[in-house]
């Protein structure tokens, strides 16, 4: 379709078709729009113009900015052994478990099956939250560090996506020193910033952001990097700012998911072949399988030493076998960048939305912890009027 | 011979006529009457804002609800404990009647589109499939 604007329409449609079918079915728009891509992408081809990449990239960018700026930096410090630990060990068995599997059994070669340990080795802190908020157990400390530990094993993933594949140039140096320049400078400058240029229509706080997420993604992207690693280390750098003042990453959200982020999904969604996923249904079964596996052997021992009780521990574990945002975006970095081809792309993306799905229903469905936190406590969950 | 009635509101005009059967039951039972109202959240959601947002949506809404539930109650003079919870509406409302042993639960038609009705089931079909207690469906 050469008309930009007749594409933009099938495209803002397809979004369109997305939003009110999540509503309807009470399922995040992401994951709806992941299948909506899919079932356009198998049913007519949906074309991907230079302009819908580009989009799609920023949307992810914004995505993952937004996702670092999510964590409280004060849980994890309050917390710092358990989520640290429970985080990397949630992070480097799933990565290590899926890469040897990938190159030994499933016969992938080596940078292909880095590209499946980094995607496999993500937690959704999305889906947990929502989880936590459903149990209650997003006011209890089990609940806060299990969070921080999702965020500390998200960050292992993208350090892991922007180093492994980076080249060891002068350009490396350059963009490691400037983003170290820029966390540093950032949570000084930016709240002074904020403070002076206030909410304004022309959104100078938003600019000010993209400004640095673009020159950061540019370094990373020369350096061989990937610009989702700045972006989640400024959106972590950003976190206490945004947490004084929520009103600025909400209505940065606006932005990214009303023109951004829908198209990073229906296109991570159009690349996934149907006969592929009918091919490599018994290795997704595997992969999904392999992932489960190994965070059970790196973070159920530590829940243990942490002394979590049995229930408790099946629960965290559970929960940080899930995974969509990052693994769909490390899938789809492979492929950009040729180290995959399409039909592994696929393999892996339906491995991640099966990690998003299955580890959530059967944590909910058999390992509830015995003892949940009273519900008529906790004052924010519930109001009682008389 | 009801002695515990829960009522759950999804805030649509069949949960507010059930709520009248509900009130007329508790007054002439003198039953303890509990109104339950489920913030659905989104499965599997892709950024934790998401989440706080459905939660915002609902908790806004279910504001109204609950301060023309307590009028009519006041109305009728009987004393209604209103919650909000998160979750699945079907687990959520089930685990409740179970937890507060409720006789009874009322509830208008919940339900989605005639589609996803005859494909997935209506929320009240599952409801009286699971609750704990007999089950007033309110038409």
């Amino acid at each position: 379709m050469e008309n930009p604007w007749l594409a933009s329409a099938l495209w803002i449609g397809l979004a369109l078709v997305a939003s009110v079918l999540s509503i309807w079915v009470a399922m995040s728009v992401a994951l709806v729009e992941i299948v909506v891509g899919a079932v356009a992408g198998n049913l007519f081809g949906l074309p991907i113009a230079p302009w819908v990449d580009y989009l799609a990239g920023f949307g992810a960018i914004l995505l993952t900015f937004l996702a670092g700026s999510e964590i409280d930096p004060q849980v994890v410090c309050r917390h710092f052994w358990s989520a640290m630990s429970i985080g990397v060990m949630g992070f480097l068995a799933p990565y290590a478990g899926v890469l040897l599997y990938a190159h030994y059994v499933a016969g992938w070669a080596w940078p292909q099956a880095q590209i499946a340990g980094i995607a496999l080795s993500t937690t959704s802190v999305a889906v947990v939250y929502a989880v936590m908020v459903e149990t209650g157990y997003n006011q209890t400390t089990l609940g806060k560090i299990i969070l921080a530990a999702c965020f500390v094993n998200d960050l292992g993933t993208v350090l892991a996506l922007g180093i492994i594949f980076a080249q060891a140039t002068v350009w490396l140096a350059v963009f490691a020193a400037a983003t170290a320049l820029a966390l540093w400078f950032l949570p000084r400058f930016a709240p002074w910033f904020f403070s002076r240029v206030g909410h304004r229509v022309s959104e100078p706080e938003t600019k000010f952001v993209a400004l640095v997420l673009f020159f950061l993604g540019g370094l990373a992207s020369v350096a061989g990097s990937e610009a989702v690693l700045p972006a989640y280390l400024v959106g972590m750098a950003l976190a206490p700012a945004f947490l004084k003042d929520p009103e600025l990453p909400h209505r940065m959200r606006v932005v990214a998911f009303t023109i951004l982020t829908p198209f990073y999904f229906l296109k991570a969604g159009s690349l996934v072949r149907l006969d592929a996923v009918i091919g490599g249904a018994g290795l997704i079964a595997v992969f999904l399988a392999v992932k489960m596996a190994t965070k059970f052997v790196g973070i159920l021992p530590l829940t243990r030493t942490f002394r979590f009780g049995r229930r408790e521990g099946m629960y965290t574990t559970l929960l940080m076998s899930t995974g969509l945002t990052f693994g769909t975006i490390s899938a789809l970095f492979g492929l950009n960048k040729g180290i995959i081809d399409q039909a592994q792309y696929t393999i892996l993306v339906t491995a991640v939305i099966g990690s998003a799905v299955v580890p959530t229903l059967i944590a909910q469905r058999w390992f509830q912890p015995a003892e949940a936190p009273p519900k008529a406590a906790a004052p924010a969950e519930e109001a009682e009027h008389v | 011979m009801f002695e515990r009635i829960l009522h759950a509101n999804d805030g649509s005009e069949g949960a507010m006529k059930a709520l009248g059967a509900a009130l007329d039951l508790a007054r002439r039972h003198h039953a303890e009457l509990h109104m339950i109202c489920v913030e659905e959240l989104p499965s599997f959601p892709a950024t934790m804002d998401e989440v706080r947002e459905e939660r915002m949506e609902a908790q806004h809404r279910f504001t109204q609800v609950i301060a023309r539930a307590e009028a009519l109650a006041k109305g009728q003079r009987v004393r209604l404990h209103a919650h909000v919870l998160a979750g699945h509406p079907v687990r959520v409302i089930t685990e409740f009647a179970r937890e507060q042993r409720t006789d009874l639960l009322v509830t208008g038609f919940m339900g989605h589109s005639a589609l996803y009705n005859r494909v997935i089931g209506s929320t009240t079909d599952r409801l009286v499939d699971l609750a704990p207690c007999s089950v007033l469906v309110v038409k």
